[in-house]
């Protein structure tokens, strides 16, 4: 598969969004960089440029369509549902396959090809037995976050699930799509819904709502794959807090500390409806009300824990930063979030300013009743 | 991108001052900054055509910074155009001459909320949406509903005077500014009074509201805002005839009734837009009534306006048709739906007093459609700023299938332009109501004013002796 053989009318999203000025104020890198050029509206008239010859792909204006988080806040806020983020990959697949792409590119390609995952050199584990239940793991949460998924596998058990574990190690395809390397993405994909296929599973559990947009957007709209549609997909936060209101789990509550924020995960926005369950799950082991971050709900911003930090992690950085900043604003202490590369990127930079970042499944596995 | 050695020596310069990051002089940039929200240059870019481009865009950080800036462009006399969101429609934020383009979205701070006067200081450069949802978790409201809100930036709400949704209630942008902080073409950094009624002398914190940049930079705003309101009150209405909803509008503003909007359709508005994006296929003149505060006095007001339309032939369509518009009213701003390109269009907006603004509506209208009949030229309008004395026409030209040719479609776009100004003037309206003059309707500034506009001229000299600021704009 290669871009050349992708829907071209998707690029046909430019000449909409390339006058439109509607959703940048949930832009984070328009945010953080205040650039008119890196904001959705910059994106659609640089890639309708191109194509009207007025802009050639050279390293300045690649650099500037690598400069997008692919975070989907714009199309989440937009009205006629515009998909300028799979726009804008669809270009950068296209200037992939020019050879114009930022050398980063090539070197995560080098590992996604060899090792399935950017981060280690290390190959997924095979899917191991069958069950009417899988989790999906992905590279984020074996590589960046260990203790994670140990934590979420302690919660599923005492709501009386063992998932069969699938894609342990594997990206789950995201971060090779929104750098535009199509053939790589659709590879991972594959082979995840393989695992899935092999596991037997009718659910199919996620940790993150990065993995939950892999499985139920990404895959379809950019890879032309899909989950078969007998497999019901789910978060695992969505699940147990379920479990929780039906009283099939209890959790101590911490004692009284400094204020917290649950920090939405990046691309929570792509996931509409699920905001309540991980603040009701913390809620169960922090009872005292939580302060709540300026960019949260429909409005998140990402932390740089995207693609972006791959290509341009000085960008990526001041996402982070600008979460935690608004933290600082918001008077919060201790920082709980779910997803691993979101919790991983926090983390980096969390002591400058003078935050705890913690993990929401391991300090609820660690209060379970 | 390499310049030459005076650029250089400039650009250097500038980066003394607000730091490398924070001047870019990249082609890219360059390209995206030199349109705004207007149609000429959009179409001038859809058709493969060129435009003037700024030769830095610079993100200042302070008053100060910006301050240092104007000393350059004094001495290298180059143009300096301030840029908020460059959501303008009348390209205003257009670098014509190139120069320096400040991007002023870095000063983007709220500073303090007072919550006991009820207002917020912020720097000029912060989202007008970014900014409510700043005031709306302190339970208050910043009652300039622009269409714009996600895009414009405080300082672009002021400099050319910009009109909300609930402005027949709550005011102009401009009503809502107790203070201002400035940066003078000539460097200086002054502040108007702290307050906006008092008997000092005159109130020449006014000369930077519809400035549009040409007499220096807004760095800082204090604006008036309001609680959110306790409850909110939502209704349509349908008229057979344009005229009779006219004068129902007119009784409510004139016997003081307080709705927060009244949106009036013209015929041919309610036949399209409306019914592209509300879905509402209506014959004849459809008006959308709001009103907010007490639940009682709300609905009481709402109950006596309903008599004064009933009295005038109006039929309450119920609170849904109400709603519906109130809940999608920026729909129809994005795109597929929105008024695009390839399309021509224009929107020629006026206001007048209430004796004059229906002869107005029927002469502009007759005039466009007559005037360019060959082009299947639409007309539409709609009514949506009321005051005690007088109401704004929206009124829009729409051509559907323009010339192809960039140059013959900006002249026919001009032509079209100077026959509904004639109009306009001809019927006692003004050239523009809140979009501003910017590059578009500069040319009619000394209609407007006779005697008064060299009077206007000389103040420009004095205030910005080398024409740095902005050059091309409001007519100067
Ligand atoms: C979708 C849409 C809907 C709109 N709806 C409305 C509406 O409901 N009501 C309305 O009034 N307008 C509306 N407009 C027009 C426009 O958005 C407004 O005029 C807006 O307030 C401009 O703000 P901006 O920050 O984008 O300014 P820009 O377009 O960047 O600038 C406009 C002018 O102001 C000057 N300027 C900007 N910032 C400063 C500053 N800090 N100091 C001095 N001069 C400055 C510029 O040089 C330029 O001349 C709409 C536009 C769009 C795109
Ligand atoms: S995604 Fe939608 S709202 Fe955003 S620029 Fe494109 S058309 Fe406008
Ligand atoms: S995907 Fe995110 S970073 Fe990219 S244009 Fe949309 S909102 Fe901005």
């Amino acid at each position: 598969m290669t871009a050349t053989r992708l829907d071209e009318n998707i690029l046909l999203t430019a000449d909409n969004c390339r006058y439109c000025l509607m959703c940048r104020h949930v832009c984070p890198i328009g945010h953080v960089t205040g650039l008119e050029t890196l904001t959705p509206h910059g994106w659609g008239l640089m890639i309708a440029s191109n194509r009207r010859g007025l802009l050639t792909w050279n390293d300045e204006s690649v650099f500037k369509l690598y400069s997008c988080a692919d975070c989907g806040t714009c199309r989440a806020h937009c009205v006629t549902d515009q998909p300028l983020p799979e726009t804008i990959a669809t270009a950068r697949a296209q200037v992939v396959e020019a050879g114009l792409a930022p050398p980063a590119v090539g070197r995560v390609a080098e590992m996604l090809q060899r090792w399935q995952n950017p981060y280690e050199e290390q190959a997924p584990e095979p899917v191991e037995g069958r069950g009417e239940v899988a989790l999906f793991v992905g590279d984020e949460a074996t590589y960046l976050r260990p203790g994670l998924l140990d934590a979420a596998l302690k919660l599923l058990e005492a709501a009386g699930i063992r998932p069969v574990l699938i894609g342990r190690g594997r990206s789950n395809g995201y971060v090779a799509s929104s750098l535009g390397l199509i053939e790589i993405a659709h590879d991972l994909a594959r082979a995840n819904l393989e695992d899935l296929a092999a596991s037997g599973a009718r659910r199919l559990l996620v940790l993150s709502p990065g993995d939950f947009f892999a499985f139920k957007q990404l895959y379809p709209e950019r890879l032309q794959l899909s989950l078969p549609d007998s497999v019901d997909l789910s978060e695992v936060t969505v699940l147990l807090a379920q479990a929780l209101d039906r009283g099939e789990l209890a959790f101590e509550p911490l004692p009284p500390g400094p204020p917290h924020a649950y920090v939405d995960p990046s691309h929570s926005v792509r996931v509409k409806t699920r905001y309540d369950a991980p603040r009701k799950l913390l809620a169960a082991v922090i009872p005292a009300p939580p302060v709540e971050l300026f960019w949260r709900r429909e409005r998140t911003h990402p932390v740089g824990s995207t693609a972006l930090k791959f290509t341009i992690p000085q960008f990526a950085d001041h996402l982070t930063w600008a979460r935690l900043g608004d933290a600082r604003q918001a008077g919060a202490q201790r920082l709980i979030s779910e997803d691993a590369g979101t919790l991983k990127a926090l983390g980096d930079h969390a002591a400058r300013f003078g935050v705890e970042v913690l993990s929401l499944y391991e300090l609820l596995a660690s209060q379970l009743r | 991108m390499k310049y030459s050695f005076p650029r250089e020596m400039i650009r250097s310069e500038l980066e003394d001052i607000v730091g490398q990051h924070f001047v870019s002089v990249e082609e890219t940039d360059r390209l995206v900054y030199s349109t705004d929200w207007s149609w000429m240059p959009q179409m001038w870019l859809d058709r493969g055509e060129r435009l003037p481009m700024p030769d830095y865009i610079v993100h200042p950080g302070s008053a100060e910074e910006i301050s240092e800036i104007m000393d350059i462009a004094n001495k290298y006399h180059l143009p300096v155009v301030p840029w908020g969101g460059g959501s303008g429609t009348q390209g205003g934020a257009l670098p014509m001459f190139g120069g320096i383009l400040l991007d002023m979205k870095r000063m983007n701070k709220i500073i303090e909320i007072d919550e006991v006067s009820l207002t917020v200081t912020a720097q000029a450069g912060i989202n007008g949406q970014q900014l409510e949802w700043a005031l709306n978790e302190k339970g208050l409201t910043l009652p300039h509903y622009a269409a714009s809100a996600k895009c414009a930036t405080l300082g672009g709400y002021l400099a050319p005077r910009g009109t909300g949704t609930i402005s027949t209630k709550y005011g102009k942008a401009e009503d809502m500014v107790m203070s201002m902080q400035i940066v003078l073409p000539t460097g200086e950094i002054i502040r108007t009074p702290p307050v906006p009624q008092h008997a000092a002398g005159p109130d020449w914190t006014r000369l930077w509201l519809g400035a549009e940049g040409t007499l220096g930079v807004i760095t800082e705003a204090t604006m008036r805002v309001e609680y959110i309101p306790e409850s909110r009150l939502l209704r349509a209405v349908l008229f057979d005839d344009l005229s009779k909803a006219l004068e129902a509008g007119r009784r409510m503003m004139t016997r003081r009734l307080h709705p927060f909007v009244i949106r009036l359709y013209d015929p041919a508005s309610t036949k399209t837009r409306v019914k592209a994006i509300l879905g509402y296929d209506f014959d004849g003149a459809y008006m959308v009534l709001g009103f907010d505060g007490d639940p009682d006095i709300a609905a009481l007001e709402e109950e006596k306006a309903l008599e004064m339309c009933a009295e005038l032939g109006g039929r309450d369509l119920g609170p849904e048709p109400g709603w519906k518009w109130w809940n999608h009213r920026y729909d129809f701003y994005y795109p597929p739906i929105n008024l695009k390109l390839p399309w021509m269009y224009g929107t020629t907006e006026t206001i007048t007093t209430y004796d004059k603004i229906e002869k107005l509506y029927w002469a502009e209208k007759k005039a466009v459609e007559e005037g360019f009949a060959e082009w299947n030229v639409r007309f539409i309008g709609h009514f949506s700023h009321w005051f005690h004395w007088g109401v704004m026409l929206y009124s829009r030209f729409i051509i559907e299938e323009p010339p192809q040719d960039a140059r013959e479609a900006l002249r026919l776009h001009n032509r079209i332009w100077n026959t509904a100004m004639q109009a306009v003037l001809a019927n006692g309206g003004m050239i523009n109501e809140h979009h501003g003059i910017g590059l578009k309707l500069g040319r009619y500034m000394r209609k407007q004013y006779g005697d008064a506009w060299p009077f206007l001229l000389r103040l420009k000299k004095m205030i910005d002796p080398n024409g740095i600021m902005n050059p091309g704009k409001v007519g100067f």
